[in-house]
Order: structure tokens, then C-alpha cells, then sequence
């Protein structure tokens, strides 16, 4: 079991095609290396990230794009990403959020 | 699935610049000229790209001096999907990041992103390459498709 088991996650960047992708692609295989099932795992652009943000459990995001997820609730963990291909940033950033042991 | 470093050398989507004194706006438009010569994105494509790193910062510019400039999906002005990749002898200027961290680029992998399940498969076989630092070095030395063919025979990436 993980806590990260039913979750819904989300990855956004400008135009969600690229880095997101790549974010996808990582947390992916973040998520296979410690045997967890999230009930959902897409990327968007930012622009629509914006709005559907409160629906997800966890968001990451280039840490550029950050200051667009600050009114997005207490339900949604947001966490900034400076390499989208860092599993081991993304491993760290669930760590802190206390949903990786 | 073809290997997309031999993909690029078949469709000729690769260029060679100095790069001395090139701002990042004029080097991502030369790193999509052979995808304009062959059809795969309209002259002016790169315009988009160069606006969206214009309103969002540099963010399309990764570890180790590379960049991927990149629009949507079908945007519009792209045909084909595609990969046009450039090495350029000098660091590509780019500014700061949100940090006010310097971003350079020498190595560019620029993207037209059209048919969904090419393009996906483009953007895992790129990030393995991201991460394979001798290819890297590798292809930051390369001056001809030969030495693009070499490098990528000498440090393959392991697909799982």
C-alpha cells in the first residue's frame, strides 16, 4: 500500500506538450519504482491546469509557473519542479508532503 | 520505433552554427530551418515558440546546456511531427530563470508536435537522451550527421 494509492495527479507546464509530457513520464516511473496506483496521472497546459487544479490531489509544475496555483486550496498539494525530468525532485518534493515514506 | 537521433540524420532535421554572438530568439529559428526546408513547419513557427518563452522565461532550457523549444500540440504552422536538433559551438544566451539563475543552451532539440503518438514517442526517447550524460557530452562535440550517427552508437540509451 502507498499513500499515494487513489490519488489524482497532475502535471502542467506553458503548453502541455512538452515539459509536462516529460513530467508525466517521470512521475510515472516514480510512481512504478514504489509500486503505487494514483486513480489518475495526465498532463495540460497551464491554462487549463489553472482551473482544474482544485480537483487534483497533488499538482506539479516547472517552478516557473508556480505564483498560478496560489489560490488553488488547501485540498491541493502543489509542488514546483526546477528539472521536469528529476525523479529524484519529484521523490523529494512527495517526501515533504509527507506521501512517500 | 525509430531512434529519433537516426530519424533526424535520415530527414536531415540537424544544423551546425558558431553561434558567437546569436541572441536565443535567432538560434531557436535557425534550429527549426530543416523542418522549414522540408515542409514539416511553416517559416514562421519559431515565432511561437520564441513568444511563449518570452511571456514564461526560459523554462524549455534543462540541465546540462539544453534546450527543447516547443509550442502545443498541432499548433498552428507545424505539418509534421518533428525534431530539429542544432549544436552550436557557443553558449546560447537565454537570461535568467525565476531564481535569476544564467540559462545557456549549446544543444537544441526543437519540436513540432502534430501526430499525438509520434510525438509521445519523441519526447521518451528525448528524455532518455536528457538524461545520458556522456551522449551529452557527445553530441555538444558533434560538427556532421556522422559524428551525430557515432555518438549515438557509442553511448546508447537503454530502453526499457
Amino acid at each position: 500500500m502507498s499513500k499515494l494509492d487513489g490519488k489524482r495527479i497532475l502535471a502542467c507546464c506553458a503548453n502541455g506538450a512538452g515539459s509536462s509530457l516529460m513530467m508525466e513520464k517521470a512521475i510515472d516511473k516514480v510512481m512504478k519504482k514504489y509500486s503505487a496506483k494514483p486513480a489518475e496521472l495526465r498532463h495540460c497546459p497551464i491554462s487549463e491546469g489553472k482551473s482544474a487544479a482544485r480537483n487534483y490531489d497533488i499538482v506539479f509544475c516547472a517552478k516557473t509557473f508556480t505564483k498560478n496555483f496560489e489560490d488553488v486550496g488547501d485540498k491541493t498539494i502543489v509542488i514546483p519542479l526546477k528539472n521536469v525530468m528529476s525523479d529524484k525532485e519529484i521523490e523529494a518534493g512527495l517526501q515533504e508532503a509527507g506521501l512517500l515514506d | 520505433m525509430a531512434n529519433v537521433l537516426e530519424t533526424i540524420v535520415e530527414k536531415k532535421h540537424y544544423s551546425f552554427i558558431n553561434g558567437e554572438g546569436v541572441t536565443w530568439q535567432e538560434a531557436v529559428r535557425l534550429s527549426a530551418l530543416p523542418l522549414v526546408e522540408d515542409g514539416s513547419v511553416s517559416e514562421d513557427y519559431y515565432k511561437q515558440i520564441v513568444a511563449c518563452i518570452e511571456k514564461h522565461g526560459p523554462y524549455v532550457v534543462f540541465e546540462h546546456n539544453i534546450a527543447m523549444p516547443h509550442t502545443t500540440e498541432n499548433p498552428e504552422g507545424a505539418y509534421k511531427t518533428g525534431i530539429g536538433f542544432m549544436v552550436s559551438e557557443n553558449m546560447i544566451d537565454f537570461g535568467e530563470d525565476e531564481d535569476g539563475e544564467k540559462k545557456e543552451a549549446n544543444l537544441f532539440f526543437t519540436l513540432s508536435a502534430v501526430n499525438s503518438e509520434e510525438h509521445m514517442n519523441n519526447i521518451s526517447q528525448l528524455m532518455d537522451i536528457f538524461m545520458n550524460d556522456d551522449l551529452i557530452d557527445a553530441l555538444g562535440k558533434c560538427r556532421s550527421a556522422e559524428d551525430i550517427l557515432e555518438a549515438m552508437k557509442k553511448y546508447p540509451c537503454d530502453n526499457e
